[in-house]
């Protein structure tokens, strides 16, 4: 594999809080997921190989350069961050263009790649539309936007699936494997399995600031698979949906939550669950309103690993 | 393309994003009213002088003089250069855009420069005008001849209130730069530092930005009085000078913190 990002030993530490402990990997070209649960050290993690934060201890290089301060540097990478912050009077082309013109583009060029970027992102009908009149799906997709907007070799996505739509989550999804299968290095974080599990088999797992595993997810889902999987539901039925899906075999505990509007279902083969919830759905005339995966399931591998 | 039209468009771009960010964030209400507290003012002692609400022994280009002295350099200067100059990074630290910024191929001090220009050129939009009006306001109506007499010191007011946002705000940007609590440090340092040192004897005073605008000031008022009281002036080359090159240092000071700082944007 041809390494574009190598880190040995890199450590990061706030005070006396050790937030990126020694951590050594390669990552190449294609997809890479960071798979961890909130507080891991994902983002630090992006923000050291991004060049945001200075290393502790050890050493990033992006392209056998280190990255701390080297400004032609940020000419090959693209940053996804996590937090909802933008310039809210802004437009959305606004916001992209003038990002571009940062990167050296013009005035024509600026906006022509503007253009396409808010296509290709699904917001060319809400480009002159002020950020703060965003949803939180579109804020996603408009900070997705500015990362890829100057043609990148190497993506760094903060948690970009978060506060998506459906929809927009599969086109996201169909993206960044686009992305990947196009050679360029894309990292993208969430603490959510199946979401990194629809994007690539690759993986770096990392737990309280250290690598857990580094490889292929699959090693992982047979560890998951062992851990029954919890399934929060809320629709507008949720004890008739309860009443349908615990006599399938799979699911070992159906909890209501207080406000008796939805339920958390623990299932033990959670592909099989996600398969047939959309059919039982419909045929049921349910209407859903929210699916998460808490990542209980997740630590409890974690937990697995640490042990 | 030049790499000195490269540059200057991305000063351009980061200058006008953080005019923008200046101009819509919560201070510049605040900021406008003050300026217009000094065109206020001007109208009030025009009237008070031309209807002789009270008596006064003052004169309108005296009322002029004292507005320029106090208000507008000591008060309206410092206060604009202190709110948006401490507020160049923190504003985007503090509202989490900072990260689309440090991202772009460009060398941190040069965009530290650029909010700097802009902030020079929003300070000076502001307080310009009120410096204009409030001549107009005192000195048309009466005599023309004064009027235009005059201009030359309205010209030189001027470019020491340049001198003095040039100085404070970069003054400003570095501590903002450099401090969490920056605004608190600012206040401490304009209106405690400056408010008791230039009036102490000795050469403490040639440690503030005041003296050395105290020292070139056309106008006498009572404050720059005490002080010149007090000690000498410095002249007015040495005064420029080491307004200009305290900006710089300032400056330079200010584009070194933010190119090793890091700045944590909270999640």
């Amino acid at each position: 594999m041809t390494e574009i990002l190598e880190a040995s030993g890199l450590s990061k530490w706030y005070g006396q809080v050790i937030a990126v402990n020694k951590v050594s990997f390669r990552i190449g070209p294609g997809v890479t997921g960071l798979l961890g649960p909130n507080g891991a050290g994902k983002s630090t993690l992006m923000k050291l190989v991004t060049g945001q934060l200075r290393p502790s201890q050890g050493q990033v290089a992006l392209f056998g350069q280190r990255i701390w301060n080297n400004y032609p540097l940020f000419r090959r990478i693209g940053f996804c961050p996590e937090q909802d912050s933008f310039y809210e009077w802004m437009t959305g082309a606004e916001f992209v263009a003038a990002l571009l013109r940062l990167h050296g583009f013009g005035e024509a060029e600026a906006e022509s790649r503007t253009t396409s970027v808010l296509e290709l992102v699904g917001l060319a009908d809400a480009r002159d539309k002020k950020l703060g009149a965003y949803s939180k799906g579109m804020r996603q997709r408009i900070k997705l936007a500015q990362a890829v907007a100057h043609d990148p070799e190497v993506l760094v996505l903060d948690e970009p699936l978060a506060g998506m739509d459906p929809v927009a989550r599969r086109e996201t999804i169909r993206l960044v494997r686009g992305w990947g299968k196009a050679g360029r290095c894309v990292i993208v974080s969430s603490h959510i399995l199946h979401e990194i599990e629809a994007m690539t088999s690759t993986i770096l797992l990392i737990h309280n600031g250290q690598v857990l595993a580094d490889g292929d997810v699959h090693q992982i889902r047979d560890l998951i698979d062992q851990h029954p999987h919890h399934i929060f539901i809320r629709c507008s039925e949720p004890r008739r949906l309860a009443e349908i899906l615990f006599r399938f075999e799979d699911v070992l505990s159906v909890r209501f939550e207080p406000d008796g509007r939805a339920v958390t279902f623990e299932s033990e083969k959670p592909d099989e669950f996600y398969q047939r919830l959309p059919d039982l759905l419909l045929r049921h005339q349910i209407e859903l309103e929210e699916i998460t995966s808490p990542d209980d399931n997740l630590q409890a591998v974690f937990h697995y690993l640490v042990k | 393309m030049s790499s000195l039209a490269k540059m200057w468009r991305e000063f351009r771009t980061i200058a006008f994003l953080t005019i923008d960010t200046l101009f819509w964030s919560k201070k510049t209400i605040f900021v406008a009213l003050i300026s217009l507290f000094i065109v206020a003012l001007a109208i009030l002692a025009r009237l008070i002088l031309t209807y002789n609400w009270i008596r006064s022994p003052f004169t309108p280009p005296q009322v002029f003089a004292t507005l320029m002295s106090t208000a507008v350099v000591h008060f309206l200067v410092v206060f604009i250069t202190l709110f948006y100059g401490t507020a160049l990074i923190s504003e985007e630290v503090e509202g989490k855009t900072l990260t689309y910024l440090f991202l772009r191929p460009i060398p941190k001090p040069v965009i530290m420069l650029g909010k700097y220009l802009a902030l020079v050129w929003i300070t000076l939009l502001l307080v310009v005008p009120s410096i204009v009006f409030s001549y107009l306001i005192l000195y048309l109506g009466s005599d023309l001849g004064l009027f235009f007499e005059d201009m030359g010191a309205l010209a030189q007011d001027l470019g020491i209130v340049v001198l003095a946002i040039l100085a404070y705000g970069a003054l400003f940007a570095l501590i903002g730069a450099w401090l969490r609590h920056s605004v608190l440090a600012g206040l401490l340092y304009a209106f405690g530092w400056e408010g008791i040192i230039p009036y102490l004897p000795g050469y403490l005073r040639k440690l503030t930005i005041t003296h050395y605008i105290q020292s070139i000031l056309p106008h006498d008022d009572t404050a720059v009085a005490i002080a010149m009281l007090i000690g000498e002036r410095s002249g007015p080359l040495e005064s420029v000078l080491t307004l200009v090159l305290l900006a710089v240092l300032f400056l330079s000071t200010a584009s070194l913190i933010v190119r090793e700082k890091e700045y944590l944007i909270e999640q």
